[in-house]
């Protein structure tokens, strides 16, 4: 087979393990597994390096969105390689590129014990995207997942970082009964608005715990 | 509508990623000049780049046609193509009316050079393919400008494809000066939109997944070079992009055996413009480089080497096996003179590193095979560290040496291949060196 990413032939190495566990075939080779950068340890909110509460974090706390969530774990950098990765997924529409980091991402979404709610989709730009990119991961990840939130038109990602912080009523419930544990599944973090916004309306609604997992943190 | 005409003739196109309104599309397509075209064929093949091979033609769940749908991950960076996808094209051929443009050249070409060109005219009244072999700097470019204007004039439509952005850019602005009234369009990743019907198109090789019947002749210049010669996609969009019957000229310094055997009418031109003979590769051992630049160390030859082009003041070339050897040795070569700059594949800065080589701002640049092929620098000196690295077949051994003595002030550079053992492509590449001279001389 050949790597998804950089297109060489990957040498498969029959092994043991191969034998003994029903593992999934590597989708990437292994320089390019190198290439990413996992998200060192740090905020225990949000995972940003460095200090044990981040300045973005500690602000948001002393706003109407303290104590929405309640931890939270972003997996890797935002680096060169991820750039590049997440814009042939995301935008070039690669849809088979779900299967890159899917397994990790179940792992650390089935340590969490919670039931696992991935950010949504507008309809209409689902329509245009052809598939939800974090529902595919975590189905090719095997986590059951459950869809609560319906989101409005806006886009955030065509705003500013301020214009972010200002938005509300992003996110509307679809009535669907609330667990009382909820891991919010999101491809990228960055500013923290989209997950508090949903994690918000989520706890007014009566959710005990919301933690996160991000595939990215930007 | 003309501007729509103009736009898609001879082309095959994203229907929803057009300059022009989705209304003017639309009525073009109920009008009957519009063909519209599944993306992916229930044959399971890429209607754009022909793929179709199970690994790149792959299966997904698709929001849009609410089914199983299928994407070709094979040209999905020119917008992805999929079975709910549509490509459009203009269903009748263009025209162009016979008319003597205008040819703002008056270049001198050699005998060899002349000879050459002579013989592609032919191949043209002949409406026959036509290999171009001739060695590095034996100014390849020029001897195409006057067959090019008697294709022109005849009304063809021709497209002339190079595997790199760089070799593209380069050219362009030279064919507009040469043809100042004929509109040529530039197509390469990232391109822009330009307007009008393009009688000439210059493109990267895989610009041509996007046109179909759309070219009287195609010239492939460097039709050795990576990525064509490793992908018989783009060969296909080679064929596909011309009309049926319509004649290929194809311009290699290093051709393979297969083209030398699949195109009968040669031209050969062993001799360089300035009638100095090529550089001959010296060999130069270099045992465990690979070790010592894992350990932080130069090896000595090599640094003998760098300490003389840096004392003598010529400008060096060194190329290097893989991107990750480039790494560990930039900061070495940069202790013994901070301003020897990188390059490889992935740097943005690219161009403007070789600008400063070839301006004299820096002693030596460090790079992959990305800088093997397309830039001249006047008295430029060539090391190949790991010349018997298998990435390093013999055609990219003859490119890099061919990069040495092109200028007819300085026609001797040296080239040294530094390695771990003779390999054989090594040594293919210098008896080609050599055969060439032989040749030429005559």
């Amino acid at each position: 087979m050949n790597c998804y990413l950089c297109g060489n032939k990957m040498a498969s190495d029959p092994s043991w393990r191969d034998l003994f566990f029903l593992d999934k075939p590597e989708t990437i080779c292994r320089l390019c597994r190198d290439s990413f950068e996992q998200a060192p340890a740090g905020c225990r909110i949000c995972g940003a390096s460095g200090l044990e509460l981040c300045g973005e974090c500690s602000h948001w706390e002393t706003t109407e969105f303290a104590a929405v969530l309640d931890s939270g774990k972003c997996l890797y950098s935002y680096n060169p390689a991820m750039k590049e990765f997440f814009h042939q997924y995301k935008f070039l529409q690669d849809a088979v590129l779900a299967e890159v980091f899917a397994e990790e991402l179940a792992k650390s979404i089935k340590k969490t014990r919670a039931v696992a709610v991935p950010i949504p989709m507008n309809h209409l730009k689902l329509k245009r995207r052809t598939f939800a990119q974090v529902d595919r991961m975590l189905e090719f990840g095997g986590v059951d997942y459950l869809h609560l939130l319906i989101k409005n038109e806006e886009i955030q990602g065509e705003k500013t970082r301020e214009e972010r912080r200002e938005t509300r009523g992003l996110f509307a419930l679809n009535g669907h009964p609330l667990p009382k544990k909820i891991v919010l599944v999101d491809d990228m973090y960055t500013t923290g608005t989209t997950l508090r916004l949903a994690a918000k309306l989520l706890k007014d609604a009566g959710a005990e715990e919301i933690t996160f997992v991000a595939l990215i943190r930007a | 509508m003309k501007e729509l005409q103009d736009f898609l003739l001879g082309r095959i196109w994203l229907r929803e990623f057009t300059p022009f309104p989705k209304e003017m599309i639309e009525q073009a397509v109920r009008e009957g000049f519009v063909a519209v075209h599944k993306g992916i064929t229930d044959g399971l093949q890429c209607a754009r780049c022909l793929e179709n091979g199970p690994e790149k033609i792959v299966a997904f769940r698709c929001a849009r046609c609410a089914g199983q749908c299928h994407y070709c991950r094979h040209c999905i960076r020119m917008g992805r193509v999929s079975s709910c996808t549509d490509l459009i094209s203009w269903k009748e051929p263009h025209v162009i009316a016979p008319y003597s443009h205008s040819f703002k050249w008056n270049g001198e070409l050699t005998n060899l050079q002349q000879q050459a060109s002579d013989e592609l005219g032919e191949s043209l009244r002949q409406n026959r393919s036509h290999l171009v072999y001739a060695v590095c700097g034996a100014g390849k470019t020029e001897l195409l400008f006057p067959p090019l204007h008697q294709a022109l004039s005849q009304g063809k439509r021709i497209c002339i494809a190079a595997p790199r952005t760089d070799v593209v850019l380069e050219l362009s602005p030279r064919l507009k000066a040469v043809f100042p009234d004929i509109i040529i369009h530039t197509l390469y990743g990232g391109s822009t939109f330009e307007k009008g019907f393009a009688q000439l198109v210059m493109a990267t090789t895989h610009q041509l997944y996007r046109f179909q019947k759309a070219f009287d002749l195609v010239i492939v210049d460097e039709a050795d070079a990576f990525p064509y010669s490793y992908d018989p996609a783009l060969e296909r969009a080679v064929s596909k992009s011309l009309k049926p019957g319509a004649p290929v000229f194809y311009v290699s310094a290093t051709p393979s055996q297969k083209l030398l055997e699949s195109v009968p009418n040669q031209s050969k031109i062993f001799r360089r413009f300035h009638g100095h003979p090529l550089p001959v590769p010296i060999y130069q051992p270099l045992w465990n480089y690979k070790r010592a630049f894992r350990s932080n160390r130069i090896p000595a030859k090599l640094v003998e080497w760098i300490k003389q082009k840096l004392e003598q003041q010529e400008p060096f070339m060194l190329f290097f096996p893989t991107i990750e050897m480039i790494r560990q040795a930039e900061p070495l070569f940069k202790e013994m003179d901070s301003r020897i700059e990188a390059v490889h594949s992935q740097d943005a800065d690219r161009k403007e590193k070789v600008m400063k080589l070839r301006r004299g701002e820096i002693p030596g640049i460090l790079t992959s095979t990305i800088l093997e092929r397309g830039v001249t620098i006047d008295n430029v000196q060539v090391g190949v560290v790991g010349a018997d690295e298998e990435v390093f077949g013999a055609s990219a051994l003859i490119q890099m040496a061919g990069r040495a003595g092109r200028s007819s002030i300085f026609p001797d550079g040296q080239v040294i291949f530094f390695h771990n053992g003779v390999s054989w492509q090594m040594d293919n590449a210098r008896k080609l060196i050599k055969s060439y001279n032989k040749a030429g001389c005559r």
